[in-house]
């Protein structure tokens, strides 16, 4: 399982981009994960909830879609002021 | 509510170092080929009978990945060549930092084939790019034919299959054709082989693939 390690990346990649607008709250994190990228969806989620709990970015959900090769991509965030 | 558009791997980190050391491998004509398969179908033993069949000064070396332990790479240093074991420590994988830092004080110029054995899974390892050249999945007859099926990102990523232990095929109900239709239902046209380590059969053809592959290589200019 590697799920961790790749909910690691997301939130590393989440902090990066929120990080150009300090004051925003991240609400909503977008994903495209592919039949073939060899993420298992429940897993990252669950990973990602576990890793967020108590943090600035608990209030952050996956949002996530499916796609059709090996993608694994961050697609957007959003945030409130 | 804002919502910001982003177009980005997850793995951009890893990515950003695989593509560094694929323009080390690259302008240098080195191929490089990442092993992926379960734990036990025959990866260490496909590359000591690779190594084996090298002739003598081939410019070979090979890295390989364990959660635990240097056994692998003890058997593998048997043959002469240059081999580093990778510990991961725990991870399931490995990743293009560990690939890098294993290769930091390596002169690359001395090489013309770098083989990464990497830890026994069919799962995590396909996500991560180590800057290889390609992927070469391993599958054995003692597992199930429908791998291609239950696994589908290594076999829809790697170009090659390497069926191991053929030799065993009186003695399981292995259907090599059932396995070839998955692995073709997953990834139409991949190439496939069919070996035995243990007596030796096909490894002739495997040789020879390895080494039109090392000649697809093209030496990039370096960057400037």
């Amino acid at each position: 399982m590697h799920e961790m390690g790749i909910a690691t990346s997301v939130i590393e990649a989440v902090r990066v981009e929120a990080a150009r607008r300090p004051g925003a709250r991240v609400t909503k994190v977008g994903l495209r994960i592919g039949e073939f990228s060899g993420v298992d969806r429940d897993s990252l989620s669950f990973c990602f909830e576990a890793l967020v709990k108590d943090t600035d970015l608990e209030s952050a959900v996956l949002a996530i879609e499916d796609a059709a090769r090996d993608e694994l991509d961050l697609t957007y965030l959003e945030m409130e002021e | 509510m804002e919502r910001v558009p982003l177009e980005r791997k997850v793995l951009n980190e890893n990515d950003r170092i695989a593509a560094a050391l694929r323009d080390e491998f690259r302008k240098r004509g080195i191929l490089a080929l990442n092993f992926i398969s379960s734990p036990g179908s025959g990866k260490t033993a496909l590359l000591e009978r690779t190594l084996a069949g090298f002739p003598p000064g081939t410019r070979v070396a090979v890295l390989t990945g364990d959660i635990q332990t240097d056994n692998d790479a003890t058997r593998l240093a048997r043959y002469g060549y240059p081999v580093r074991q990778i510990t991961t420590a725990g991870a399931c994988h490995l990743d293009a930092r560990m690939v890098e830092r294993s290769l930091a004080d390596w002169d690359l110029d001395t090489l013309d084939i770098l083989l990464i054995e990497n830890v026994g899974n069919l799962v995590c390892p396909t996500s991560y790019d180590l800057g290889e050249d390609g992927k070469v999945v391993i599958l054995s007859v003692t597992e199930g034919e429908d791998k291609p099926l239950k696994y589908p990102g290594i076999f829809f990523k790697a170009e090659l299959m390497i069926l191991n232990k053929i030799d065993l095929l009186p003695y399981v109900p292995f259907k090599p054709e059932l396995a070839h239709e998955n692995a073709n239902r997953i990834h139409p046209g991949i190439e496939i082989l069919e070996v035995s380590c243990t007596t030796g059969a096909g490894l002739d053809a495997w040789q020879r693939w390895l080494t039109n592959r090392r000649g697809s290589v093209i030496v990039t200019e370096p960057r400037r």
